[in-house]
């Protein structure tokens, strides 16, 4: 009676762990952000400031720098700024800069480009959706996307000596379609 | 044959598994309450410093201020 308890109980725990095992497989958050090669997932978003909404598609053909950023987040503070002045310097049917604000409230975050404006749209999208997408992993996480949407560079986080390299990654891409 | 204790044990593992799995970090971007400065340990650095240095120069404890010192507040 024993012996034959304990056979049965043996087969039994092995399925409820290959069970359990299975759950935490299926469950588990997928794992693993975009990379350079992979193609940026194609959007469309409301404007923060209103107005018609943005696609990633309205800017097919171009070099795309497309940022995440966020009214509470330092490091972004200090990019919008570098990023529009990067903007300038190479023409518009080139290179564009677009980005995708994620506060909660977008109310912060137009009170803070009135505080700092840039000359580049925002997208707002305070679900989160949008960074979800993306598999953004840190804040600010930049893409910058070449002329036919495949992601060259993935940027996470941001200092200002990070600009040069920067430069020199868009300088590459532009060239590229020339 | 089955043992009603195993069986609930396999039961109560399931549940633990299932429910683990509802467990979920902070997303990057979902992190703005936490940015505020109300949410920081020490929301004013100066101000916890000048507060360090009166603890540990009046209490002449260490390691509690972090410091040396004998007292006297001139370190």
């Amino acid at each position: 009676m024993t012996g034959s308890r304990s056979s049965d109980a043996k087969p039994l725990r092995r399925r409820t762990l290959a069970v359990a095992c299975a759950l935490l497989v299926l469950c588990a958050s997928p794992a693993g952000a975009l990379k350079p090669g992979d193609r940026a997932p194609v959007f469309s978003a409301k404007a923060l400031e209103g107005g018609a909404s943005i696609s990633l598609s309205q800017y097919r053909g171009k070099v795309v720098y497309l940022d995440f950023w966020a009214s509470w987040c330092a490091p972004c503070a200090a990019a919008l700024p570098a990023l529009d002045a990067l903007r300038q310097e190479f023409p518009e049917d080139q290179f564009r800069v677009l980005a995708v604000n994620v506060d909660r409230d977008p109310k912060l975050a137009r009170q803070f480009l009135a505080r700092r404006p840039v000359g580049y749209p925002s997208a707002s999208d305070p679900e989160g959706d949008l960074p979800a997408r993306f598999e953004v992993e840190t804040m600010p996480t930049s893409f910058l996307i070449d002329r036919q949407g495949v992601i060259r560079h993935v940027h996470r986080g941001f200092v200002r000596d990070d600009v040069d390299d920067l430069r020199r990654r868009i300088q590459q891409l532009v060239a590229e379609g020339r | 044959m089955r043992s009603p204790l195993r069986g609930a044990a396999g039961l109560i593992l399931l549940a633990v598994v299932a429910t683990a799995t509802g467990c979920q970090s902070v997303r990057p971007w979902e992190r703005g309450a936490l940015a505020r400065s109300d949410m920081a340990w020490d929301p004013d650095p100066l101000e916890a410093t000048l507060r360090s240095h009166v603890y540990f120069s009046k209490e002449a404890s260490l390691p509690g201020g972090g410091g040396a010192g004998g007292g006297c507040g001139c370190n």
